[in-house]
């Protein structure tokens, strides 16, 4: 008996190990191990042994079947790995094949520059007004200083619904609505599509866009303009943009002035952008006219403010480089994903 | 305004170059817009006497000859014929440079050594009409007396250094459209003393008269001319100016006529008051009347052209017609002639409006009607009128009779304001004295008195504190002003409701594939005729009363165009799957708000337009169904849409939440596309995102997630192909006893054994109960409910 064992043990041992795949090992578990296999056989023939032999021939078969089942589970974890690195071999892809992403849009140039500038300006505490942009007359021109025979309010330049109704010509328009609305403090900038009876060309267009800013507080001064604007500038153009105010004249600011930045293309060594003079003009700004405050209802001898204003486009053309206005407005989807 | 710096130099010591002067006056509010240094491109040119003159031995046309630059003798070739021994003339030497970047070099012509070149008149960069007694195809022949000057520089012997600065004058300061003005900024800017040499033009002693020399003037606008002055010239002699006048008027870029006129024209650009010249002779009675025109009122204006004048227009008349255009043009008929024998100068100040309408009315912008239309001082009408005599006088033209004509009614205002330090600095974000400040401002000529500063007469735009302080920071300096932060309460930077709902919906349309586009305002009637806009939304339409073009005439009461003619343009550029939205705006006058003088309906709408292979009307609504979702709304209906007609009938639909449409969507009628030259098939969606953000609703409350398992039942029904899905799926809900988690629609099938005009639309329902396990014997009966119910309403047939 003892022998029989043995031998069962050594030829399994071998056949195990030679066994090649999952089903030989299968089939060999069946010879062994299954319920008619050779040492299921053997206990079964365990009734002709002495009642001294049974234990110990049990324990000894018992002892051979842990040590084929061993052997079988080595040998199938190894098997699995083997056929798990052969589907990873026969799964390998090419890498490099496109996508299957959903393609993304883009959001356009014009709104990228708002979206900009108005981020930098939410974080500066201000909020973000709109206006109608078939306006009054009175809000754009009159309540802002502007007199009746004042050139901007002619028809060459302005587009007219009646005589009382326009089509803004500036942001500016929505300055006076908030000031009639609200009481300071005011802090606020308004983007919008402004329109001008310019023709068409790779400069002008009728509609473009404007951002405005007004604050209207206490004791509101022009170096807080300045600082203002050039916080906003390194936000927007560079950390190392500079800005430089120079005199101008507006009928809605006194006092006035046209405020450069240092050319955000070539930093203000000179290029094709700056016309190679190192600075760009930005915007038009000043302190709010008395007049201003009075027409919208604020007292200017307790109140004081400042305005600015910039066109979009120029931005955006000077920042993404484009050279002709109406690729903005002419909406092809090949210009547009770019953005 | 241009203006020469020798001119600025009788104003103030000028002691930088011209580059730097238009750097500084650009600081201090003149802005300047080129300089122009003439004189500095002609290098190495000098004078010469032609020594000898002998025909080049190998070229007929060729002459050779010696000329003397005093340092040595030359020897020039050259083709010129009219030249002759003895001439003096420029010689550009080896080296020489010439206007336009041309470099002369010795060389040979033909064999022959040439060391330099004779100059034209042209080759010198200069105007032949300025040198009338040379020809422009031919040597400059310089005039004998220079042969004194032989080997000087032709720059200096010829004075051809001049340096121009051209300003560009912001409309406040009509002051600084004359040479006096710009000087006196010079002079402030530069830290010098202004010389103000015409300081007492107005204290002359002419006495006032009602006539002179049978002359009467009369107002019957005082409302358009606020003061008109005459002056009588006697024994004039029309004849050419002096080189200096011609020389400077030149500078400021006007033309010399004769003496008289450029007088007028020299006390325009010297004080900034524009004046006028008329024969006597040529006023009928005598009589000048400044009143109105009439209606239709011709006059033909010294550029010969008949102008049309109306009741607007203000005109200086003699008893029987016009003589000349207030502020604007004279007229033809009193123009100064050679054989003109007394003139009255007039110096008058008018209404600006009315001077700049005027001149836009006749298409004319003089030198004259932009600075009337400024609102000049009427002050400084004496000053001119004086001063022009003067000149008469000094140049010999005429006798001047020493009366004048003066008729002022009311006369110019002179500003007061409180010289408040404080309020001043703080304005500016400064600190600086009273003192100083009242240096600065008596500087400009503004006088302080009991903390009063006084605006003289020729400032008519200091009002305000405001423009005191602009004066003070002009001249402490914009470039000194430090940059602070505003020192007040913090106040909120967010975006509001919509803003926020407008950022997401752009977010969504653009991770979903879709780009932003941005279009006019403006549409055609044609435009909204090619979409087929419906009646009463076209009624509603803008019309622009001056537009630029047909095609920009209207408001669009509707976005369709606008999306249509840019999905045109992509198709036609062959640009495939095209996907855009614009969120822009409709404007609406619905209920005549423009006409009552109120702003009409300006609604935002988000417009999105595709086409492509793999979009279909079910992609638009999905997308749509996004927007919705990012907007926070969850209720709302979708209806079948049938009458808009720029829609395909049957594809079309509604969204509407309450009783508002607040979304239209669907494929583009095939009669649209035909109109836009769009041969597939493309969709359209119109979103208002002014009402939909009325519905928004933020609230988002968690709700549990379930603890219960699901209940999972397919049904499969037949149904007559017009039945609606969501029919089916509202009397699913309606039977379901609430326990009705989801009814996802996973196959609709149609074929011969379902029959014609049929379709299997086929559901998987998830039941749950969110506080125990669902059993069939719940489940069951609702199934058969559904199924009865499905049948009953709408004839369905369960598919087994």
């Amino acid at each position: 008996m003892k022998e029989k064992i043995a031998k069962i043990k050594e030829t399994s041992i071998k056949e195990i190990e030679e066994c090649k795949n999952q089903k030989e090992l299968n089939d060999l578990k069946v010879k062994y191990l299954g319920k008619k296999g050779e040492l299921t056989l053997l206990l079964r023939g365990m009734g002709a042994l002495t009642p001294e032999e049974r234990p110990i021939i049990g324990s000894l078969v018992n002892k051979v079947r842990d040590e084929i089942n061993n052997l079988v589970e080595e040998k199938e974890v190894k098997f699995k790995k083997e056929e798990l690195q052969r589907k990873l071999e026969t799964e390998n892809i090419d890498i490099t094949e496109p996508s299957k992403k959903i393609n993304l849009g883009s959001l356009h140039p014009i709104t990228q520059v708002i979206q900009e500038v108005e981020e930098t300006f939410l974080g500066m505490g201000y909020e973000i007004a709109d206006g109608p942009e078939v306006e009054k007359a009175i809000y754009n021109f009159d309540k802002l200083n502007t007199p009746p025979d004042h050139p901007a309010r002619d028809i060459q330049d302005t587009f007219y619904i009646t005589d009382n109704i326009i089509l803004r010509s500036q942001t500016s328009s929505v300055q006076a609505r908030v000031m009639e609305e609200k009481k300071p403090p005011i802090k606020i900038i308004c983007p919008g599509a402004v329109y001008r009876s310019d023709s068409v060309d790779a400069t002008h267009s009728p509609v473009f866009h404007q951002i405005e800013g007004l604050v209207i507080d206490k004791n509101i001064s022009m170096t807080d303009l300045k600082g203002t604007l050039e916080m906003f500038a390194k936000k927007c153009l560079g950390e190392n943009t500079k800005i430089r105010f120079r005199p101008h004249h507006f009928p809605f600011t006194e006092p006035s002035a046209e405020a450069d930045v240092s050319c955000f293309v070539c930093g203000g060594k000179g290029c094709k952008v700056c016309k190679g003079e190192g600075w760009i003009e930005l915007l038009g700004c000043g302190m709010v006219h008395p007049n201003v405050l009075k027409n919208c209802g604020i007292d200017p001898e307790e109140y004081s403010g400042f305005a600015f204003g910039f066109g979009v486009e120029r931005i955006a053309m000077a920042k993404f480089g484009i050279e002709d206005m109406r690729l903005l407005f002419e909406n092809d989807v090949r210009f547009l994903k770019q953005f | 305004m241009k203006a020469s710096i020798e001119w600025l130099e009788e104003y103030s010591d000028i002691d930088v170059d011209s580059v730097k002067l238009g750097d500084i006056l650009t600081m201090t509010g003149s802005k300047v817009e080129t300089v122009e240094q003439k004189g500095n491109d002609i290098k190495n040119v000098v004078v010469g006497k032609i020594l000898e003159i002998e025909k080049h031995p190998d070229a007929d046309k060729l002459v050779v000859t010696k000329v003397d630059v005093k340092t040595e003798i030359l020897q020039i070739v050259t083709g010129a014929n009219n030249i002759k021994v003895n001439d003096i003339v420029p010689i550009a030497k080896d080296g020489a440079e010439l206007p336009g970047g041309v470099k002369i070099k010795t060389g040979k012509l033909r064999g022959i050594d040439s060391c330099g070149m004779m100059c034209s008149v042209g080759e010198l960069g200069l105007d032949v009409n300025d040198y009338p007694n040379q020809i422009e195809h031919g040597i400059m022949i310089l005039d004998k007396s220079l042969e004194k000057d032989l080997g000087k520089n032709i720059v200096e012997v010829l004075n051809l250094k001049e340096d121009i600065i051209d300003f560009e004058i912001t409309p406040n300061r009509p002051d600084c459209l004359s040479i006096e003005g710009l000087g006196r900024e010079v002079a402030v800017s530069l830290g010098k003393e202004f010389k103000n040499p015409r300081k007492n033009l107005d204290e002359l002693n002419i006495e006032d008269k009602k006539e002179i020399e049978g002359l009467t003037v009369d107002i019957t606008a005082p409302d358009l001319c606020y003061r008109y002055i005459a002056r009588v010239v006697k024994n004039v002699k029309v004849g050419p100016s002096p080189e200096w006048m011609v020389r400077r008027l030149k500078a400021c870029g006007v033309r010399s006529i004769n003496n008289i006129v450029d007088i007028t024209n020299y006390v325009m650009l010297e004080l900034g008051q524009p004046m006028h010249a008329f024969d006597i002779n040529s006023i009928e009675g005598k009589h000048i009347t400044v009143r109105r025109a009439k209606e239709n009122e011709k006059i033909v204006t010294l550029d010969e052209q008949e102008r049309i004048l109306g009741e607007d227009n203000l005109v200086i008349a003699d008893d029987k017609k016009a003589v000349a255009i207030a502020g604007v043009m004279g007229g033809l008929n009193s123009e100064i002639e050679n054989d003109t024998e007394t003139v009255v100068f007039e110096s008058a100040v008018f209404n600006g409006g009315s001077v700049r309408k005027t001149a836009k009315k006749v298409g004319l912008r003089t030198e004259s009607s932009s600075r009337f239309e400024k609102g000049l001082s009427a002050e400084n009408a004496l000053r001119a009128i004086n001063r022009a005599v003067e000149l008469v006088e000094l140049i010999g033209a005429g006798e001047a009779v020493n009366e004048k004509i003066d008729v002022y009614p009311t006369k110019q205002k002179i500003n007061k304001i409180k010289l408040n330090v404080d309020k001043i600095n703080n304005l500016l974000g400064i600190n600086i004295s009273k003192e100083e400040m009242i240096k600065i401002l008596n500087k400009l000529e503004i006088k302080v008195e009991n903390d009063m500063a006084i605006a003289p007469y020729f400032r008519r735009d200091l009002e305000f504190v405001a423009d005191l302080a602009e004066e003070i920071v002009r001249f402490y300096g914009y470039d000194k002003l430090e940059t602070t932060l505003i020192n007040a309460d913090t106040t909120l930077g967010i975006r509001n409701k919509e803003q926020n709902i407008e950022k997401k919906i752009k977010e969504i349309l653009v991770s979903s594939g879709f780009s932003e586009i941005y279009t006019y305002g403006f549409v055609s009637s044609m435009d909204l005729e090619k979409s087929k806009i419906k009646e009463e939304t076209i009624k509603n339409a803008i019309t622009i009363m001056n537009p630029l073009s047909d095609e920009y005439k209207l408001m669009r009461p509707t976005t369709i165009p606008s999306m249509m003619q840019i999905l045109a343009l992509n198709n036609n550029k062959k640009n495939q799957n095209v996907k855009l939205f614009d969120l822009s705006r409709s404007y609406k006058n619905i209920n005549n708000e423009v006409e009552n003088g109120e702003v009409p309906l300006q609604e935002n709408i988000l417009t999105i337009g595709m086409y492509g292979d793999d979009v279909d009307f079910y992609t638009l609504k999905g997308i749509i169904e996004n927007v919705l979702e990012v907007s926070n709304i969850n209720r709302y209906e979708i209806e079948k849409e049938t009458k808009n007609e720029s829609y395909h009938p049957g594809r079309c639909a509604n969204l509407k939440v309450g009783i508002d449409v607040i979304a239209t969507l669907g494929e583009v009628h095939p009669e649209v596309l035909g109109n836009y030259d769009i041969e597939r098939r493309a969709y359209l969606a119109e979103v208002n995102v002014t009402k939909l953000v009325k519905y928004s609703r933020a609230n988002k409350k968690y709700v549990e997630v379930p603890k219960f398992p699901a209940v999972e039942r397919d049904i499969a029904v037949i149904v007559d192909e017009n039945v609606e899905v969501g029919q089916i799926e509202k009397l699913i809900v309606k039977k379901s006893k609430k326990l009705l988690e989801s009814a996802k629609l996973f196959d609709i099938y149609r074929n011969e054994k379902i029959g014609d005009n049929k379709k299997s639309v086929a559901y998987s329902l998830i039941f749950r109960n969110k506080n125990k396990s669902l059993s069939d014997e719940e489940i069951n009966p609702i199934m058969e409910a559904i199924i009865a119910e499905l049948e009953k309403q709408l004839g369905a047939e369960l598919r087994k």
